[in-house]
């Protein structure tokens, strides 16, 4: 049994983009939740500031570096996100790309995957936003789609339901 | 794998007593657990709240005065009511399609696996248990968490009864053999208590169900392969023994003991060790030290090859019925099946200590069995043994040491990049140190270079343990820093991919490439491999998956 590895004959490829962006309202909510989250340490580090009367001089320093990171935080994170989270289903598959420092691309077969859930946080339902997740038989492989217009997260779980409906085996 | 099982309507399903055959030996009765239970139970429920009774006793006969000897008949007792109730209550059988069991005094459980479903079929025996001639089975159906236990059986009948149950799934999987009356032979102990309607079900009338029941057969007469022998003990492999950290836990205390000592060992000042007092102190503090890790290892030596020698005594590795089979232990024996079609891969681990003496270990990656999907299948063992097992685990030679394509000089100078910050963890607190205490200068310094040179060497070997190949049927994949770690996860396991780009990764062109599967860890890491490399790999790995989204160039 020859072991030839497949090795030197693999074409090059490249991956395109995925075709949807998700909501731009998921902008809005993606810096609301960023304000709302980077908001606690800056105002505990600001009252430790102001509550700390012989403060070295360094303590200034930090305080200026906690607000400066929380400000550009808020500032450019929710953009870059918005350019970085795509996503695309097809009739065979589910292909998404997330995140804004580390980015994670994501493709599973439709005829893998085993459970299609959506859901919303208080924040996402004031933005009229869901999340859509697939999960695929591997732990390490849930599929989300973070800040989709709720009217698309659901059109798109009754569309994924009908077609992993369809598909047969255990998905092992 | 987290969803629960799906439930069985079987057992609800009420038959007319005229469907019930008048089969002296009627399939699928209910029985008890052996009972030899009835000793097995109180002796272990006694072990259990010996502790807690020996305080209540010892605090009630300190507290009152006079020894409370009127207590003992009611721990005994209580032990034995304790012991007795699960047996009186706990029943099991195997049907046409399901096995059974049902347990609980008040809330009654039944836990239902259709026979088709079952995966793994494994036997555990205590020293009590094998005292008894019993046998704990762990049936397995895929749901990770959720096995049926029978504690315990007779250790003949619970061989069989694994016989059968593989026999069976086999059948189920492959029905070309079509013999569905392959039963269930011992009859129920005829003790049972329980009120029939709910539970007396008779088997509905079968499909195949034409020829009578009194043609049964004791065992599945399957083609009898003998099974194959892959690996079976051999003592020089104890020499491994001491390099295996597995067991380092245990010595965890003793390190801490010993860095109790080490922070006493008096400080670098000048002026101290002038004394000639402290000067003797000091050699005795060393001799000290030295005795102190010359016993440690020889400790350490006797307790891992003790360890070594509990866990694999009598090992066996054979494969039959379409499963593997591992037998090991000297006092607790552990008689483990994996079903072949559920073993997506394997893994070999060369530990860095082990590498010393070229040794290995080998887990299969399965889908459907207990502890998170990874199985360990050889002790630590040559390399050399090691891969071949996994040759012929794989059903095909030489997948292991396929050569495997290196990820070029941009991976190389992430792993330097990577273990240089370590060395800078490293560094940090001792600048500290120098700046805030009185540490002389030349000990950061001298420790930053240490620490660097250190993480050099790692580099350079999570370099070389790095790398990819794609077989006909595998993937494989190398990692590991210090240890060498090799993976073949079959192809068609593979359920879907990431790819995952930190910011220094997007600037340096690479990737980590993210194999998900149902089986083992649940996920394989080609990490840090040039993206354009990766999507390749990942679109020849699985045709079709990512064809609507590439653009061949």
């Amino acid at each position: 049994m020859c072991q030839a590895p497949r090795m030197a004959d693999l074409p090059s490829v490249t991956l395109r983009d995925p075709a949807h962006q998700v909501s731009p309202r998921a902008v809005t909510w993606w810096r609301v939740a960023a304000l709302l989250a980077d908001g606690i340490p800056v105002l505990a580090a600001g009252i430790a500031y102001a509550v700390w009367s012989e403060r070295p001089w360094w303590a200034t320093l930090a305080l200026l570096g906690v607000v400066v990171v929380a400000a550009l935080h808020v500032a450019f994170m929710p953009s870059i996100r918005f350019r970085i989270h795509r996503w695309e289903v097809t009739p065979t598959a589910i292909h998404t790309r997330a995140g804004w420092i580390t980015t994670e691309t994501r493709i599973a077969p439709l005829s893998r995957v085993q459970t299609v859930d959506s859901h919303q946080t208080g924040l996402m339902r004031l933005f009229d936003l869901a999340s859509l997740t697939v999960t695929t038989a591997s732990a390490a492989g849930p599929i989300s789609i973070v800040g989709l217009d709720a009217a698309d997260a659901r059109r798109l779980v009754a569309q994924l339901t009908e077609i992993t409906g369809a598909s047969e085996g255990d998905a092992t | 794998m987290s969803d629960a099982m799906p439930p069985e309507p079987a057992a609800a399903e009420p038959t007319p007593p005229e469907a019930a055959p008048p089969d002296p030996e009627p399939e699928g009765e209910w029985q008890r657990l052996d009972p030899r239970n009835l000793l097995l139970d109180p002796v272990r429920t006694l072990g259990q709240f010996a502790v807690p009774a020996l305080i209540a006793f010892v605090g009630i006969s300190s507290g009152s005065g006079g020894v409370p000897w009127w207590a003992l008949p009611f721990i005994v007792v209580g032990a034995v009511v304790f012991g007795v109730l699960p047996w009186l209550t706990t029943t099991w059988r195997v049907t046409e399609s399901h096995l059974q069991r049902r347990s609980g005094v008040i809330s009654r459980r039944t836990s239902t696996a259709p026979l088709a479903r079952i995966r793994s079929v494994d036997l555990e025996a205590s020293l009590l248990h094998r005292v008894l001639g019993l046998a704990k089975v762990q049936i397995g159906t895929g749901v990770d968490d959720d096995r049926i236990t029978l504690d315990a059986i007779d250790r003949a009948r619970a061989e069989s009864l694994r016989a059968e149950l593989l026999a069976r799934r086999a059948q189920a999987v492959a029905p070309t053999i079509s013999d569905p009356d392959i039963g269930v032979t011992e009859q129920s102990r005829g003790l049972d208590t329980d009120s029939p309607r709910d539970w007396s079900i008779t088997p509905g009338p079968h499909p195949d169900d034409a020829h009578p029941h009194d043609v049964r057969r004791p065992l599945p007469a399957a083609p009898a392969a003998p099974p194959e022998e892959l690996a079976r003990i051999n003592w020089s492999w104890l020499r491994f023994a001491p390099f295996s950290l597995a067991r380092l836990v245990v010595f965890a205390g003793v390190g801490g003991v010993l860095s109790q000592l080490g922070g006493d060992i008096p400080g670098l000042e000048p002026e101290q060790v002038t004394s000639a007092w402290e000067r003797v102190r000091d050699i005795a503090v060393v001799v000290l030290g030295l005795v102190l890790v010359v016993g440690g290892l020889a400790i350490w030596t006797l307790v891992a090859v003790a360890g070594y020698v509990i866990q694999w005594w009598g090992l066996r590795l054979t494969r039959g019925d379409g499963s593997l089979h591992l037998t090991a232990g000297l006092f607790t024996t552990r008689s483990i099946s994996v079903e072949e079609r559920r073993i997506r891969g394997v893994e070999r681990v060369e530990p860095v200590l082990m590498r010393l003496l070229r040794g290995a270990e080998l887990s299969t990656l399965a889908t459907g069995v207990g502890s998170g999907g990874v199985t360990t299948i050889l002790p630590p063992s040559p390399v050399g043994v090691a891969t071949d097992v996994a040759d012929r685990v794989l059903g095909q030679p030489g997948v292991l040491t396929t050569a495997l394509t290196s990820h070029g000089p941009a991976a190389r100078r992430r792993c330097h990049t990577r273990t240089q910050r370590w060395a800078a963890v490293v560094g940090v607190p001792l600048v500290v140190g120098w700046l805030v205490w009185v540490l002389p200068g030349w000990v950061p310094l001298v420790g930053w270079l240490v620490a660097a040179a250190l993480a050099v060497g790692a580099a350079e070997a999570a370099y070389s343990h790095l790398g990819h190949a794609l077989t006909a049927d595998h993937l494989v994949v190398g990692s590991g820093a210090l240890a060498r770690v090799r993976t073949a996860l079959e192809t068609d396991g593979i359920i879907g991919w990431g790819v995952r780009q930190g910011l220094w990764q997007r600037r340096l062109g690479l990737a980590h490439l993210v194999a998900t599967t149902a089986a083992g860890a649940e996920k394989v890491v080609v990490r840090d491999v040039p993206r354009d490399r990766a999507l390749a790999l990942a679109h020849a790995a699985t045709p079709g998956v990512l064809d609507e989204f590439v653009v061949v160039s």
